[in-house]
């Protein structure tokens, strides 16, 4: 037990913590940008694995930040895709979601065997590349807390840092813009917007890109940072956990940073626990992530009803 | 003077044959009130959706200050100058007053949505207008009136020179209708155009200068308000001599259902009704008066069985409720007209024939060895048509695909097809035309005088004073006040307790709860 809170509170462990969160992030922000424009995207998970494919394949012929876009690019083209069934063709957007889902588990592995000549597991035999980490070694030259400082901040890849760039850029464009408020009256309650000129179903389809490429970042970080390289399904449920974060982070930019930051934790959890109990089976340490995404959902709606009582009893 | 907005014979039919409009004609002057009138289903609606962009016109033409306009969608009408005001408001619940009315074409500072120059905006609009709202907290907080206000706002921050006003006063208590009266007057004062589509008569000759009378997807005609009267307008409307009255009861029988020391609570337990006393007749109708929202609704849901008691009894002909199921009290003789005939009515994808005897699945006459007796199901519906006149296709038409006047016809139908000893009334006419209105009046009268004692509940004043024999007024949940219904009592007098404003002393109020 000394050891695993030995491990905790390690720089270390900072860093996997930031490592692991970083796609959580951007598929949470993504889910949320969509989720109050009203269409509910299920299929962050089918985005970021696409991305993360595509984006692997692109870095063997390409600089890293090409291959980024690539599966910024690719991620937003779902979104884009789904749009057009949805808000043309008038499909649910459930199902809509969950055909890029399905699209995304069976195209992976085939377009992975097609361009690995035959490996349908990894994209190990690929040189792909990988997003830099960001050295901040000069930071050591502080006095005192330098080394400290150089320790947590250093070595993380450029896209954390975007991260929580992006933090702020979602919360400034949703609430401090006309378009973010376009968006939030579209989620709501469309037949005000549409009163007012505002053309409902556009803004819906642009949140929908909006989300598919910050899915997309996402995914490469997952395939060009947190591991070098493809392996099929590698996105494990990360989809789903970022849209619980969504609702866990009360639909705001700074509550799904705090919640993928929650997930985060638990998945680097998941990844230095094997190492200090061995007698524990591994599949049931993977498991953490998810359960602790079911709990922090169940205690979620419970306390939102609470509130809601508490709420409407103030009133009277 | 020439006119500021014309449409010259518009037609307009919708796909599937519905013809809205045939040869409309309507001509606004500058500066005037010019109410549209007509029933339900007479095309009003259709002809300003058509005027504010929403509907594109088959045949005929706009014309705005003597030039041929089209619009393909609100927005370009918006930019024409005019402005519409819908029955349900299109304001986001969670947004702020300031929001909701610059939303679309914020004030901007760069990127930046500039919330102060959207905050001083607004306040000066709602000066200037008299229209008196505090631009900050979310619109879904504030009373309906208010809401209004904000939509009334919004077409005027777009610079609305014609501003049509959908059916304004449905959803507001006689208090706030003055308040909006008084608004308009001011809009015109400062060379704004009002259109107001309304069907209740009083408040048109009261608000406007001309009026448009629509029957049918026609125009009637056009007259000064002030050389018309209310029957004159109404049997325009109508196109044959209609009497809105009803006879009252006779005399009332024996007690029939009492309700003692009712409370009810929402699921979050919060307290929507308490102290609820009240006792109804058979061969009585009382009349629930209260804004929506004050508990008449709940304490028929309550009756009906669909809501939990808190605590309290009701009887029904000395037989305590509170543990009977919905089916049991129904075949204790209570029969229910639901607010919603669409959601809580009908089943709008089923047949006529099979919602005419949805409730009836335990009858033998119907319901055979588990099987279904469509034969028999089928005469039963033949005959309720023909005796409730329900205008539709055959017993085998989707309920849903009838005219709002003829489901909630099958509804009642259904409902007085075998003479209830409880029979719970909520807004048994919204939505419904005058010709239907009528019939349904009767219906429910006739069930009265068969012996049913009656729980009326309306937002519509006027209906409840003409059908009730007594009235007891809700207000926040609790019984304020009660009448025995007289020529003498108002709509103004009642719509003072509604509010609150006044309240009655107990002893008037306990011999008119008897």
């Amino acid at each position: 037990m000394i050891e695993l809170l030995v491990t905790v509170f390690s720089a270390t462990f900072f860093v996997t913590v930031v490592r692991t969160t970083t796609p959580l992030l951007f598929a949470a922000l993504g889910g949320l940008i969509s989720d109050l424009s009203g269409a509910l995207n299920v299929a962050l998970e089918g985005m970021m694995l696409i991305a993360a494919l595509t984006a692997v394949i692109v870095s063997v012929y390409a600089p890293w930040y090409v291959a980024v876009l690539s599966g910024v690019a690719a991620g937003a083209m779902l979104g884009a895709l789904m749009a057009f069934f949805h808000l043309r063709l008038k499909a649910d957007i459930i199902l809509v979601g969950f055909a890029v889902n399905i699209l995304a588990t069976g195209g992976t592995v085939f377009a992975l065997s097609r361009a690995t000549g035959g490996d349908k597991g990894t994209s190990i035999n690929l040189p792909s590349k990988a997003v830099p980490a960001v050295d901040l070694s000069f930071l050591e030259a502080i006095p005192a807390v330098g080394p400290t400082l150089k320790s947590l901040l250093s070595g993380h890849s450029i896209l954390s840092w975007l991260g929580v760039f992006m933090v702020f850029a979602v919360w400034y464009f949703l609430f401090r813009t006309p378009y973010g408020l376009w968006l939030r009256g579209v989620g709501e309650y469309p037949a005000a917007p549409e009163a007012a000129g505002i053309p409902v179903a556009k803004v819906r389809a642009w949140s929908l890109v909006a989300s598919g490429a910050l899915a997309g970042i996402g995914g490469a970080q997952l395939a060009m940072f947190n591991y070098i390289g493809f392996t099929r399904d590698m996105t494990a449920g990360r989809g789903f956990i970022a849209l619980g974060a969504v609702l866990l982070g009360a639909r705001h930019p700074v509550g799904a940073m705090l919640a993928a930051l929650l997930f985060g934790i638990f998945e680097a959890l998941a990844v230095v626990m094997p190492n200090l109990f061995n007698w524990i089976p591994g599949e049931m340490i993977q498991t953490i992530p998810f359960v602790v995404t079911v709990l922090a959902l169940i205690l979620f709606s419970y306390r939102a009803q609470r509130a809601r009582q508490m709420r409407t009893l103030s009133k009277i | 003077m020439a006119p500021l907005l014309e449409a010259i014979s518009i037609g307009k039919t919708y796909p599937g044959g519905t013809v809205a409009n045939d040869g409309v004609n309507l001509s606004v002057s500058a500066g005037e009130v010019h109410a549209v009138v007509g029933e339900n289903g007479a095309g009003k609606s259709t002809l300003m959706k058509i005027l504010f962009g929403i509907e594109q016109p088959d045949r005929g033409e706009i014309r705005l200050d003597g030039k041929v306009v089209s619009f393909a969608n609100p927005r370009e009408a918006i930019d024409h100058g005019i402005g519409m005001v819908f029955q349900h408001f299109s304001l986001v619940p969670s947004f702020s007053v300031y929001e909701n009315v610059v939303l679309g074409s914020e004030p901007r500072n760069g990127i930046k949505f500039d919330r102060r120059e959207a905050i001083e905006k607004v306040r000066a609009l709602s000066e200037k207008f008299r229209l008196a709202v505090d631009p900050l907290p979310p619109v879904g907080q504030l009373p309906v009136g208010q809401q209004q206000r904000v939509e009334i706002l919004k077409a005027l921050y777009r610079d609305a020179r014609i501003l049509i006003l959908d059916e304004p006063t449905a959803v507001l208590a006689p208090q706030e209708v003055e308040e909006l009266f008084v608004a308009v007057r001011a809009l015109v004062a400062q060379g704004r155009t009002v259109i107001f589509i309304a069907h209740k008569l009083p408040e048109v000759l009261e608000i406007s200068d001309r009026i448009t009378v629509m029957r049918g997807g026609k125009t009637v005609g056009s007259v000064n308000a002030r050389d018309v009267t209310e029957e004159s307008l109404a049997t325009m409307m109508v196109g044959r001599e209609i009497a809105l009255r009803v006879e009252r009861a006779k005399g009332r029988g024996e007690l029939a259902c009492e309700v003692k020391a009712l409370k009810l609570t929402a699921e979050s337990g919060v307290t929507i009704a308490q102290d609820l006393n009240l006792k109804v007749h058979s061969g009585e109708i009382l009349g629930l008066v209260g804004v929506e929202g004050n508990g008449q609704a709940e304490l028929l849901e309550a009756i009906a069985g669909l809501r939990p008691l808190a605590d309290g009894v009701i009887y029904l002909n000395g037989t305590s409720l509170g543990p009977k199921s919905v089916l049991e009290r129904r075949e204790l003789g209570l029969a229910s007209i639901p607010e919603d005939r669409i959601a809580r009515g009908l089943a709008t994808g089923s047949t006529i024939a099979e919602n005419l005897v949805a409730t009836r699945l335990a009858d033998k006459r119907f319901v055979r060895n588990g099987l279904l007796d469509l034969k028999a199901i089928k005469a039963n519906a033949l005959s309720l048509i023909e005796r409730f006149s329900i205008r539709s296709g055959g017993p085998g038409y989707a309920a849903g695909t009838l005219s709002g006047g003829n489901m909630q016809k099958v509804v009642v139908a259904r409902e007085l097809s075998e003479q209830p000893k409880l029979l719970l009334v909520n807004q048994p006419t919204r939505g419904v035309d005058l010709g239907a209105t009528q019939f349904i009046w009767k219906s429910l009268t006739d069930a009265r005088d068969g012996g049913a004692a009656v729980l009326l509940s309306s937002a519509d004043l006027s209906e409840l004073l003409a059908l009730s024999d007594r009235l007891i007024v809700f207000y926040r949940g609790k019984i304020v006040a009660a009448f025995v219904n007289s020529d003498d009592l108002t709509a103004e007098t009642l719509g003072t307790y509604m509010l609150g404003l006044s309240s009655q002393d107990p002893e008037s109020m306990r011999a008119a709860l008897q």
